[in-house]
C-alpha cells in the first residue's frame, strides 16, 4: 500500500494515441495497480472499429471514495499521456487546462488523410511548443525511438508506463506496478522490465 | 491477467463490463452460453470460452444469433440455466424467435438474454436502442448502472427467470461493456445440474411444461400473469434507489450508464444539495409505485437515457395515469431537446442540461486557455480517418476489384456487408462499396440488381462478404443467386478469421470457441455443391486476380462465386515475423517527376507508405509496414523494394 | 500557342466521351491510370495533375497548330494542298517474294523496316501483330522475323503508341514506328514539344505512315467476327479494289466476304472527323497503290524517308516505278474528299462554323474545304 496520496480525487488520466499502439494495455495496468490498491477504477476506451488506424483514447478515473463515469468531463483532464503528437494536441484541445500534466511520445505517425494528400500533418517542433504551452509540466519522451533500439516498437508501451511512474504524478511506485506488469507481459517479461525502468530513467534526466 | 473464474470472493477486481456480466453469469451457476460476435458484446461470450473447460460449462460461437438463441433455449428447456449475448442488429436477428418464446416460456433453467447496444454506432452499421423489444414482446428488462451492477444483475436474472418462467433481458450499452471498473466478486458454485428434458404436461402450473406458442391467445394471458408478478419485485429492488434531497430543484430520472454520467455532472456543477437522481435498474416492466411516490420531489425532471425516450414514455404513461389533482412537474428530456435524440451521451451533455434548465453558467476551464486550446487543436490537428492495416488482404482485394470494374468498363457495383470490409465505403477500399445494411445483406441486394437485365441493367454486381458474414447469413442467399439465375459474383473476403469483432473462430476455421479442434467446413466445397462456378484467389496476387474477376463479370449465367483466401495480416503476425522488408529506392522513386501524382501514398492509402516532404520522394514507415510487399507492384517505377526477411 | 491547365479529365470531356477517340494509345501507358483494354481508354483512378498533363497533350483530338506542328517536322508552314508535305510521290514494290507473300499489297513497309533494322538505322521497331483472338495489338519487334509475322492489315484500330510510352524512361535506342495518321500526329506533336520523364522521344528515328480512311472498332468487330467465323481459322483480312465492295476474311480451307456495307457499321465514329487519309506528318507514307494490284503508292517526305528509300533501291530491296498521273489524281481526289466529309461533320458537331474542335487551319484553307 503507498502512502502517497492522489492529487486531485478523482484523478482524471488520458491515454491518447493511434489503434494498435497498446493504448489499452497501459490503461489496464495502471487501473489494475490502483485497484489492487483500494481505489476506486473507471477506465473509458474507444475501441472495435477505431483499432483500424483510427485515433484510440483511454479514459483513467481513480478515486479513493467512489466509482465514476468512464468519460472525463471536457476540460478535465489532468495527466495526458500521449503516444502520437497531433493525438497528444487533440486531447489538450477538448480536455486540458492550465494546470494538466503531459507526458508525450514524439513520434508521428501519419493518417491516411495526410498521406493520401488531404490534410498537412503540422511542424513537429512547432506542435511540441504548443503542447508545452497548453500543459503546466511536459516531459518528452522519445519512446518509440528508445523501443527500436532495443529491437520493437511496441517496448514503447513499458517505457512509457516507467515515465508515468518515475514522473511522480500518480501515487505509484516501482514495487505496486511491478507485479501487475509481470502479469501483463507474459512473454519478454524480462526485455518489458528494461524498458519500464528506461522510462523511469527518461522522464528524472 | 484476471481470469473471470478466479475464485477470491469478496475481493475487487477491474473487469470490464462484459467480464461482469460473463462473470455474474458463472455465479449463478451458468451451464450453456451461445453468442455470436458483434461490438460491443462480443467479451461475454469470450471470455466464458476461455475457462469453460476448467469451469466445467459450454460456451460456442454460433453460426448466428439466431441459432444462439434457440440453442440457448434449448438448454433452457432441458433445465440448465443459459445464456445468449448479441449485439443490437442480433435482437433484430432473434425476434422472431422471441415473439414465440414469451409465449411458450422458458424451461427449468433460467434464461437470460443480454443485449449490448451501440449508441452512435461507432462499431455498428446503424444506431439502435434495444430496450423497447422487452415492451414490444413483454420480456422483463433490466439496465446495470455500473460495472458491480453488470455482475449482480446478471446473477440476479437467472434466479428471476426461473421464478418468472420466462427469459429476462439485460440491456448494456458501449461505455458499460467495454469500459472497466472495481467489481467485488461473489462465490463460485460447485455443481452443476443434470441436463434433463421434462416430458410431463401440466396445464394448471402458470409455468407450463409443454414448450408450444399455441394455443396463442391463453398463452398471452400467462405472459401477462408473470410480467404482473415480475412488476411487484421490482417494486422492492435494490437496483432502483433514489439519491438526493428530498425535496429537489430538479430530479434526474435515469438508467445504466446514464447513471454515472448524471452523478459526474452533479458532482462538477456542486449541486448534490438541489438535484437528486431516481435511478432506476428494473425497467420493464416498470416498477410504477416506486416512481409514483418519487415523482413528487421536484417540480422539474430530467430523463437522461441513451438513444431512445424509453425512460421517457414509459414514465410518461404513469403519469398520464395519474389522478387529474396529482401535481404535474415540467419534463424535460429528447422530446424537448435538452439531451440529445441520437448519437452517444457524456457527461458533458448532462451538465449543460441541468445548466439550461436550472440557469446556471458552467465553466470548466479559464476561458483564455480554452480559446487557445481549442484554435491549436482545429488548426494543427488532421483527421485520423479509419482504413485497413498495414498488410491487410482487403486492401488488395479492393484495388483488384476497382481495376477490373474500370477496365471493364460498364459502370460495375459492389454491394457491401458487414466487418472490417465495411471500410470499402470510404477511401481505404478506394470507394467501391456502395450498398450496407446488415449482415447478409450485400448478397441479397446483389440478388435483386442481378435480375435486372430485362429492364435494360447491364453493370456487372460484386457482392463483397467476409468469411464469417458468409456463414452467418449469406448462404441463402447464394442458393437464391443459383436458382434464381441471379447474374452476380459472391466475392467471399476468405482472412480465415471473425477480424473486427476480435478474431473469433467460426465454421470455416476448424476451432471451437473453446479452442476445441473441430471439422471445418469448406467454404469452396459448399458453394461446388450447390453448383455455383468457384474460382479461388490470393488478392496478393493483383494481377492475376483482376482477370480473374475480369473474366467471371464478363460472363453470363446465374450466381457464381470468387474466393479472395488470405490470412487477415494481424492473426498472421501474431505467429510469424513480416515475410519481406519493403523499403523505397530513393534512385528510382523520381517524386513528382514520376507522373503517377503519388500513387502510392495518394491512391494506394497504405498507412505503411509516407511522404517524406524533405525529399519530396515516397517512404516506407517502418513502424507501420508489415511487410506483405504488395505495393512493390503497385510503383510504376519499381522503386518499391521487397527482400525476403 | 495555348497549353491551358488540362489534365485526363479534360480528355474525356472532351474527345473520349464524345466519340473522337481513336484508340490511338498516345494517352495510355505513360501513367498507371491510363490503360487501354478492349477497344476503349479505361481510367483506372483519378489523377490531380493539371499542368505537364501528357495524357492531354499528345492526343491528336485535342488541339492541333497544324503550322507549328509542320514547322517543327518539315520546317515550313502546313502544306494545305491534297495530300500534304510531299518530296516525292511514287509506286514500289518488294523484290522479296516471301515479304510479297505475307504482306497486303507490295510489302514496302517490311521491306523498309527489316532494311532499317539490318542497317543500324533503327534497333527495332513498334509494329501490330494479330493476337490470338485475331484483334491486333501492339508489339516490339526487334528481328526480321517478328517484323514479317507483323505483316498485314487487321483493319482495326490498335492503340500503338501505349507500347511506345510503356518503353522505361532511361531507355536508349532507336526505334521505327508503323502507325496510323492520327498516330502519326500524335508523334509529331511529341516531336514539337518533348514528353517529360518517359523514353525521349528522340529515340524515334523513323515514322512511316499508312493511309486510312477508317478503322473498325476492335471489340465490336472483334464480337461480329466470333458470330460468324471460327477465329482460330483466319489468317488474313483484305479489303478489295472497288468495284469489289466487300470485305474478305482468309481462313486455312477459304475465303469468306462480308458486305462492305456491312462490316463499315463498326467504323469508329471519330474517323467521320478525320482530315488525314495519307499521314501527312510521316517520314514516309505507304498505302494500297488503287487498281495496280501487288503494289504500294509510296510518298516520301522527311529528308529519313528519302534516305531510307534511296538505301532500299540501291541494294535492289524496292523495284520502283512511277506512279501513273491517273492514280496520283485519284489519290489526291480521294484525300481531299476525306478532308472536305471531316470538316463538314466537324462543323456539324461543333455548330459553328469558327468552331474546328481540335484542329487548326488557317480560314483559307477552311474556306476552300467548306465551299
Amino acid at each position: 500500500m503507498t502512502k502517497k496520496r492522489l492529487m486531485r480525487d478523482p484523478l482524471n488520466l488520458i491515454i491518447t494515441g493511434v489503434g494498435g499502439q497498446g493504448n489499452v494495455m497501459i490503461s489496464l495496468i495502471i487501473g489494475n495497480t490502483f485497484v489492487r490498491d483500494g481505489y476506486f477504477v473507471t477506465i473509458g476506451e474507444t475501441y472495435g472499429a477505431s483499432q483500424r488506424g483510427g485515433p484510440v483514447m483511454s479514459h483513467v478515473r481513480i478515486s479513493k471514495k467512489t466509482q465514476y463515469s468512464p468519460f472525463i468531463p471536457d476540460g478535465c483532464a489532468d495527466i495526458i499521456l500521449g503516444m502520437e503528437p497531433v493525438e497528444t494536441l487533440r486531447m489538450l484541445g477538448r480536455y486540458g487546462n492550465p494546470n494538466v500534466i503531459t507526458i508525450i511520445n514524439p513520434r508521428p505517425i501519419y493518417s491516411i488523410d495526410v498521406t493520401g494528400g488531404n490534410a498537412e500533418y503540422p511542424d513537429l517542433d512547432k506542435l511540441l511548443e504548443t503542447v508545452k504551452e497548453l500543459s503546466s509540466q511536459t516531459w518528452v519522451i522519445n519512446a518509440t525511438e528508445e523501443a527500436q533500439k532495443m529491437g520493437s516498437p511496441m517496448f514503447a508501451n513499458a517505457i512509457l508506463i516507467g515515465a508515468l511512474v518515475g514522473s511522480g504524478v500518480l501515487p505509484l511506485d516501482k514495487k505496486s506496478v511491478g507485479p501487475v506488469l509481470r502479469e501483463t507481459f507474459p512473454k519478454e517479461i524480462e526485455a518489458n522490465l528494461v524498458a519500464f525502468n528506461k522510462g523511469i530513467k527518461l522522464v528524472r534526466s | 491477467m484476471t481470469s473471470i473464474d478466479i475464485d477470491a470472493p469478496g475481493t475487487s477486481q477491474l473487469l470490464v463490463g462484459n467480464e461482469a456480466i460473463a462473470r455474474g453469469a458463472l455465479e449463478a451457476g451458468v451451464g450453456f452460453a451461445a453468442a455470436y460476435p458483434g461490438t460491443p458484446s462480443s467479451e461475454i461470450l469470450g471470455s466464458l470460452a476461455q475457462v469453460a473447460k476448467n469451469a466445467g460449462i459450454y460456451a460456442e460461437w454460433s453460426i448466428n444469433e439466431m441459432v444462439a438463441m434457440e440453442a440457448a433455449a434449448g438448454a433452457s428447456f432441458a433445465g440448465i440455466r443459459a445464456l445468449a449475448a448479441m449485439k443490437q442488429n442480433g435482437i433484430n436477428v432473434v425476434s422472431d424467435f422471441l415473439a414465440n418464446l414469451v409465449m411458450s416460456g422458458i424451461g427449468k433453467g433460467g434464461l437470460v438474454l443480454v443485449s449490448c447496444d451501440d449508441p452512435s454506432a461507432i462499431s455498428s452499421s446503424n444506431e439502435q436502442d434495444t430496450r423497447p423489444i422487452a415492451q414490444w414482446l413483454d420480456i422483463p428488462l433490466v439496465e446495470p448502472g455500473d460495472f458491480q451492477e453488470a455482475k449482480d444483475m446478471t446473477k440476479w436474472l437467472f434466479d428471476l427467470a426461473e421464478e418468472l418462467g420466462t427469459l429476462c433481458m439485460l440491456r448494456s450499452v458501449t461505455r458499460i461493456a467495454h469500459a472497466r471498473g472495481n467489481v467485488k466478486l461473489g462465490k463460485l458454485p460447485k455443481k452443476q445440474h443434470k441436463a434433463h428434458f421434462d416430458q410431463v404436461h401440466d396445464l394448471k402450473n402458470v409455468m407450463p411444461t409443454t414448450l408450444m406458442p399455441v394455443p396463442s391467445s391463453l398463452r398471452h394471458y400467462f405472459l401477462h400473469v408473470k410480467i404482473d408478478k415480475a412488476r411487484e419485485k421490482f417494486e422492492s429492488s435494490s437496483f432502483n434507489r433514489y439519491v438526493g434531497p428530498d425535496k429537489a430543484d430538479l430530479m434526474v430520472i435515469t438508467s445504466g450508464n446514464c447513471w454515472l454520467y448524471s452523478q459526474d455532472a452533479v458532482k462538477a456543477l456542486g449541486l448534490e444539495n438541489r438535484v437528486g437522481i431516481l435511478k432506476l435498474g428494473t425497467l420493464w416492466p416498470m416498477p410504477e409505485k416506486f416512481i409514483r411516490k418519487h415523482l413528487g420531489n421536484s417540480q422539474k425532471i430530467l430523463f437522461v437515457e441513451e438513444i431512445d425516450p424509453f425512460l421517457e414514455r414509459s414514465v410518461m404513461e404513469i403519469v398520464a395515469n395519474l389522478p387529474s389533482s396529482s401535481p404535474r412537474p415540467t419534463f424535460y428530456g429528447k422530446r424537448s431537446g435538452h439531451i440529445n435524440a441520437y448519437g452517444e451521451l457524456n457527461p458533458n451533455m448532462v451538465i449543460k442540461a441541468i445548466s439550461n434548465i436550472l440557469l446556471l453558467t458552467y465553466q470548466p476551464r479559464d476561458v483564455e486557455y480554452s480559446k487557445k486550446a481549442e484554435a491549436s487543436a482545429k488548426s494543427n490537428v488532421p483527421e485520423r480517418s479509419m482504413t485497413f492495416c498495414a498488410g491487410c488482404p482487403h486492401r488488395a482485394t479492393f484495388w483488384t476489384i476497382k481495376n477490373a470494374i474500370k477496365l471493364d468498363g460498364r459502370g460495375g457495383i459492389v454491394t457491401g456487408d458487414i466487418g472490417c470490409y465495411s471500410m470499402g465505403l470510404g477511401p481505404a477500399g478506394f470507394f467501391q462499396v456502395r450498398t450496407m445494411h446488415c449482415m447478409g445483406a450485400g448478397a441479397g441486394v446483389a440478388n435483386g440488381l442481378g435480375k435486372l437485365g430485362q429492364f435494360g441493367f447491364d453493370q456487372p454486381v460484386l457482392a463483397v462478404v467476409g468469411d464469417s458474414t458468409f456463414y452467418h447469413a449469406t448462404i441463402p442467399a447464394l442458393i437464391n443467386g443459383i436458382y434464381n439465375q441471379s447474374k452476380f459474383i459472391l466475392v467471399i473476403l476468405d482472412n480465415s478469421a471473425t477480424a473486427m469483432t476480435g478474431f473469433q473462430p467460426h465454421p470455416g476455421t476448424g476451432i471451437t470457441a473453446m479452442g476445441e479442434p473441430t471439422q471445418a467446413i469448406s467454404m469452396e466445397a459448399l458453394c461446388r455443391s450447390l453448383g455455383a462456378r468457384v474460382e479461388i484467389c490470393d488478392p496478393f496476387d493483383l494481377k492475376s486476380t483482376t482477370a480473374t474477376l475480369l473474366e467471371m463479370m464478363s460472363e453470363g449465367g446465374g450466381a457464381k462465386v470468387a474466393i479472395m483466401r488470405r490470412q487477415c495480416e494481424l492473426l498472421r503476425a501474431k505467429k510469424e515475423k513480416p515475410p519481406y522488408r519493403v523499403y523505397v529506392d530513393t534512385e528510382k522513386c523520381i517524386g513528382e517527376a514520376c507522373g503517377c501524382d503519388r500513387l502510392c501514398t495518394r491512391v494506394f492509402l497504405c498507412p505503411g507508405l509516407t511522404w517524406d516532404k524533405k525529399v519530396g520522394k515516397s517512404k516506407i514507415d517502418e513502424v507501420i509496414c508489415n511487410g506483405c510487399g504488395v505495393c512493390v507492384d503497385i510503383c510504376p517505377q519499381g522503386a518499391i523494394v521487397r527482400e525476403a526477411a | 500557342m495555348s497549353r491551358n491547365a488540362k489534365g485526363c479529365k479534360e480528355l474525356f470531356e472532351e474527345v473520349i466521351d464524345v466519340g473522337l477517340c481513336t484508340l490511338c494509345g498516345a494517352c495510355a501507358g505513360g501513367c498507371p491510370y491510363l490503360v487501354y483494354y478492349k477497344g476503349r481508354i479505361a481510367l483506372l483512378d483519378n489523377c490531380a495533375r493539371m499542368d505537364d498533363a501528357q495524357c492531354y497533350e499528345y492526343c491528336p483530338r485535342t488541339y492541333l497548330d497544324m503550322n507549328e506542328i509542320s514547322q517543327k517536322i518539315f520546317g515550313m508552314p502546313y502544306d494545305d494542298g491534297e495530300i500534304g508535305t510531299t518530296q516525292e510521290v511514287l509506286m514500289a514494290r518488294s523484290t522479296d517474294s516471301v515479304i510479297r507473300g505475307k504482306a497486303q499489297y507490295g510489302g514496302v513497309v517490311t521491306t523498309l523496316l527489316s532494311l532499317a533494322l539490318t542497317e543500324g538505322f533503327i534497333g527495332g521497331a513498334i509494329l501490330t501483330k494479330t493476337s490470338d483472338d485475331k484483334t491486333p495489338s501492339p508489339f516490339l519487334a526487334q528481328t526480321v522475323d517478328e517484323m514479317l509475322q507483323c505483316s498485314g492489315s487487321s483493319y482495326m484500330a490498335c492503340p500503338v503508341l501505349e507500347r511506345y510510352n510503356q518503353i522505361p524512361k532511361d531507355t536508349g535506342g532507336k526505334l521505327g514506328l508503323v502507325a496510323m495518321p492520327c498516330q502519326v500526329l500524335a508523334v509529331a506533336k511529341m516531336k514539337a514539344h518533348p514528353p517529360q520523364n518517359r523514353v525521349s522521344i528522340n529515340n524515334v528515328r523513323l515514322v512511316i505512315g499508312l493511309f486510312c480512311t477508317w478503322a473498325l472498332s476492335p471489340d465490336k468487330f472483334y464480337q461480329f467476327l466470333e458470330e460468324h467465323l471460327d477465329l482460330s481459322k483466319v489468317k488474313k483480312f483484305d479489303i478489295p479494289p472497288p468495284p469489289a465492295n466487300r470485305f474478305d476474311v482468309f481462313t486455312t480451307s477459304d475465303r469468306t466476304s462480308f458486305p462492305l456495307e456491312q462490316v463499315g457499321k463498326f467504323t469508329m465514329p471519330t474517323c467521320a472527323y478525320c482530315l488525314d487519309m495519307t499521314s501527312e506528318f510521316a517520314d514516309i507514307s505507304v498505302g494500297a497503290a488503287e487498281g495496280i494490284e501487288g503494289w504500294n503508292t509510296v510518298i516520301v517526305r522527311t529528308d529519313t524517308g528519302a534516305k531510307l528509300m534511296k538505301m532500299a533501291r540501291q541494294k535492289g530491296k524496292l523495284q520502283v516505278d512511277t506512279l501513273p498521273p491517273a492514280s496520283l489524281a485519284h489519290l489526291k481526289e480521294a484525300s481531299l474528299l476525306k478532308k472536305k466529309r471531316a470538316l463538314k461533320e466537324i462543323v456539324k458537331k461543333s455548330g459553328d462554323m469558327n468552331n474546328l474542335l481540335y484542329v487548326g487551319l488557317s480560314p483559307r484553307f477552311t474556306e476552300k474545304l467548306l465551299a
